[in-house]
């Protein structure tokens, strides 16, 4: 599977505009459109400690700060402690009044890095007789004054809370304020020598002390310019970052970190809010629950040669195609221009559809109707950034591919299926894959006078697409004409070109 | 009463967290409202995802491209450190209130439109950080990477017209230790990086008195050299160590500095507000971290003031300084911890139904919104 990680040469168009290639976008099949990490919602589905695997529901996670409470981090080099085990003798104080006991050895444990040799017997830290949950994290110097001002401005707002609420509530009802507190009742008051009404008294809010000024400022200085320092014990950025309390200066300052957890995320079509992709619940699982990538869905295309691009001169190019659907899928290559809409043909009819009125009918039990739902936020469409600079010659013919069966990968007596293929087009076929020629012209006008590093081509795949998921509309499976742009970049100085010239 | 009150406001905290990310020019800070120090500090920096090299966020060509950069970057935040789904959440930003109408529109624009958060709460950095003393009156000096600036606060109101700033900031500091290391360093070595940790493990502001001498015939002995080791091991020169910091006290063109910032800030206050700011002096930002920058300020401040022109404007000679509960380079990040708790009120947040609607952005210096006839819009 190395071809997923090598550089981009065959990229699709996502619906929100970026490139990139087929492992890395998602097909909605609610919406039959590609997504892509960029135009997706993601959600965090699962807390997890990435060291001991260890799981906890999301409420346990908030408080316990998004951390491990038996995993440790190195302060020093940031790798993951292991718990040591170490024996430590030690007189009781009983033993100590009958003269005749010897010392008992106890077991006790501290935490090392097996990376960068850093251990808490080098930071001072004693060690402990339980493995894990005895050791202390240090605590913030500030935790109480800044707990006292977080209260006050708790006060604070809520007390802003309780007058808005009371402006609404005297705006309703505003012919009665004017009797209360107008002008004339608080005459007839005074008149009556009742006392004037005062309003409620706010509770009075016990403000924090202030900060107190100092004139002083202590830095001792003096040996700054005579003491040397040594630099393996002086902590560099990152370590003072690590912990941004404390940021310590000096390493031997440095305490262990308890362990981040890392996430699961399940990634969400904006559009029709079902699930593109979503992994089990259970860290130790790599599985999905659903997993809607493209790659089984569209066709993929791979480069698998072509010939030294010249100018003026059509070089062949071979694109090996294969069907991941449990369908048969009929293949038509268009121009760059073409739109890409979907259609479907209703007794020999082409017949758009309208994206929006394929959500609108799949409304699935599980999600909330369309009605009551958030409307979505869409970004903008990013504007495609390829500047083609080459032109390709399609053939207008469309061509079949066969669904994908498992099972004829290991049958060796495979029989070729008969399909009424033009041989110029179709070169090779076995089983759900086929490759194809094509011919590749690199332009002269877009690039000036030397021949590019590397020429883009466009074009625009249609293929058709079973969609199986029964909706109100549809019960059936619905056969659709899907299109989807592609970008090949062909690099002139690979490797792959020049095969293709000895293979000539 | 008082019990259910508590009870009360003490839920409405625990429903959803409200983020708090304050990003600066080299370092963002994030965490979560009515926490005592942020979740972590990260370099503002990404790997984009078109060529695959780090780049800052501020390095951006256009709109699109810091778009794209702002994209992944939050993402990174908000997926693999603070870890919280974005969608509907509140956040606090702490912006400074320089920050460049580009940047924030295009923040503002990805958070709403990319991450669909529910509200977004602007706090201007230099008055957030007054939450963090009790104190209503304070002259902020915020030394950050890109530039140092000065805003005063009086009773709780900034003095706009009085802020200054200048770009003397760690940019300045790293420029000038590689000037003065290039004859050590290869090119190659000469990284931002480097340079950064060669100035947080070994460079201090001196005195004033030594940096008086510091460019005469006769300097005083320099601090020991250190020995440095990246892939080779080197030698920093104890010059560099003490002279690193000497751009941010020098006058430049102008004949201003950064003690010259704070007191021409003060002259242009009101009478009656000099003192008491003058008493009441915060510093924030990453470089005031440094070793012996107070001690140099102060002395800089008592020197610069009893000298022309500034004796003669200014009556006072006395500078108190205050102390956060906090490290100053995350200063910021608390008073919008702190100050966000008022965040739960609608009225003093950017909701996302209102931006999606007018695709606008609140701004002091947009007129639509800051008018002098209804206090209500005035943000901060």
């Amino acid at each position: 599977m190395a071809y997923l990680r090598q550089p981009e040469y065959v990229q699709y168009s996502c619906s929100c505009g970026s490139l990139k290639s087929i492992s890395k976008i998602y097909f909605c099949r609610h919406c039959l459109s590609i997504r892509c990490g960029f135009c997706v919602c993601h959600e965090v589905d699962s807390y997890y400690c990435p060291n001991c695997l260890e799981n906890l529901p999301t409420s346990e996670v908030r408080l316990k700060k998004n951390k491990c409470s038996n995993c440790f981090d190195c302060p020093c080099c940031l790798q993951t402690l292991s718990i040591r085990l170490g024996q430590s003798f030690s007189v009781s104080s009983q033993s100590k009044s009958e003269e005749e006991s010897k010392p008992t050895t106890k077991k006790v444990y501290y935490l090392s890095c097996s990376l960068c040799r850093w251990s808490s017997r080098d930071a001072g830290i004693p060690d402990q007789t339980v493995a894990t949950g005895s050791w202390k994290e240090q605590e913030n110097p500030y935790s109480n004054r800044v707990n006292a001002l977080i209260n006050y401005y708790k006060i604070l707002a809520s007390f802003e809370k309780q007058q808005k609420e009371r402006k609404k509530f005297h705006i309703k009802r505003s012919f009665l304020q004017f009797e209360k507190f107008g002008i004339t009742s608080a005459m007839a008051r005074k008149r009556s020598g009742r006392p004037p009404l005062t309003q409620a008294q706010n509770q009075t809010v016990t403000t924090p002390t202030p900060s107190v000024a100092e004139e002083n400022v202590d830095e001792s200085l003096s040996d700054l310019f005579t003491k040397s320092i040594d630099i393996t014990r002086t902590t560099t950025i990152d370590q003072r970052l690590q912990h941004p309390e404390l940021q310590a200066d000096t390493i031997d300052k440095l305490r262990p970190q308890k362990k981040q957890f890392i996430i699961k995320r399940s990634q969400r079509c904006r559009t029709c809010e079902h699930n593109v992709s979503k992994p089990d619940y259970c860290s130790t699982s790599t599985k999905f629950k659903i997993q809607l990538a493209a790659y089984y869905h569209l066709p993929e295309v791979r480069i698998v040669t072509y010939e030294p691009l010249q100018f003026g001169k059509s070089s062949e190019l071979l694109l090996k195609l294969s069907n991941p659907t449990q369908h048969q899928m009929q293949i038509t290559f268009l121009s760059l221009e073409t739109p890409v809409i979907t259609t479907t043909k209703v007794q020999g009819v082409v017949e758009e559809i309208n994206k929006e009125r394929i959500q609108m009918g799949c409304d699935s039990p599980n999600l909330l109707p369309s009605a009551i739902r958030q409307t979505a936020v869409i970004e903008e469409v990013k504007p495609i950034i390829v500047v083609p600079n080459g032109e390709i010659l399609l053939p207008n013919s469309s061509f079949t591919l066969p669904p994908k069966d498992e099972a004829a990968e290991y049958d060796e007596l495979n029989v070729p299926q008969n399909f009424q293929d033009d041989p110029k087009v179709v070169v090779w076929r076995n089983s759900n894959k086929s490759v194809i020629r094509l011919h590749v012209l690199p332009d002269v006008t877009k690039s000036s006078g030397d021949m590019p590093e590397t020429v883009i081509v466009g074009f625009v795949m249609q293929f058709s697409y079973i969609n199986t998921i029964a909706t109100l509309e549809h019960k059936t499976p619905q056969k659709l004409d899907l299109r989807v742009k592609l970008y090949l970049t062909l690099d002139n100085s690979s490797k792959i070109a020049r095969t293709a010239s000895m293979l000539k | 009463m008082s019990a259910l009150k508590e009870y009360k406001g003490s839920r409405y905290i625990a429903e959803k967290q409200v983020l708090v990310i304050d990003v600066g020019h080299a370092y963002t800070k994030f965490g979560f409202v009515s926490e005592a120090a942020p979740r972590g500090i990260v370099r503002s920096e990404i790997k984009c995802p078109n060529t695959d090299t780090i780049r800052n966020i501020f390095s951006y060509k256009d709109q699109n491209d810091l778009y794209e950069l702002l994209v992944e970057f939050l993402h990174n935040i908000f997926f693999k450190r603070i870890m919280i789904s974005a969608k509907d959440i509140k956040v606090v930003n702490v912006e400074s209130p320089l920050v460049t109408t580009e940047f924030r529109n295009i923040l503002t624009k990805v958070l709403f439109r990319h991450f669909e958060v529910g509200a977004i709460m602007f706090l201007p950095t230099h008055l957030v950080t007054t939450c963090t003393l009790a104190c209503q009156t304070i002259l902020v000096l915020d030394v950050g990477y890109e530039e140092a600036s000065v805003i005063p606060i009086y009773e709780g109101v900034p003095i706009l017209k009085a802020w200054q700033a200048l770009p003397l900031g760690a940019k300045a500091v790293h420029k000038t230790i590689m000037k003065a290391m290039q004859e050590i360093l290869t090119e190659e070595e000469c990284t931002e990086k480097l340079i950064e940790d060669i100035k947080v493990r070994t460079c201090f502001v001196t005195t004033m008195e030594r940096s008086a001498k510091l460019l005469t015939d006769n300097p005083p002995t320099p601090p020991p050299n250190v020995k440095y080791f990246t892939k080779r091991s080197l030698e920093i020169p104890g010059t560099v160590r003490e002279s690193a910091f000497e751009k941010l006290w020098e006058r430049d063109l102008d004949n201003l500095s950064i003690p010259t910032m704070i007191l021409d800030s003060i002259i242009k206050c009101p009478i009656d507000a000099r003192k008491p700011l003058a008493e009441n002096i915060l510093l924030i930002g990453g470089t005031v971290m440094t070793t012996g920058f107070i001690t140099r300020l102060k002395s800089e401040l008592e020197h610069i003031v009893n000298s022309e022109p500034y004796s003669e404007k200014l009556t006072l000679r006395k500078f108190k300084f205050h102390t956060a509960p906090s490290k100053p380079n995350y200063t910021a990040w608390l008073g919008g911890a702190i100050f966000g708790i008022a965040a739960d009120l609608p009225s003093r947040c950017l909701s996302k139904e209102a931006y999606l609607e007018t695709n606008h952005v609140p701004d002091w210096v947009c007129l639509i919104d800051n008018r002098k006839d209804d206090g209500e819009n005035i943000e901060y």
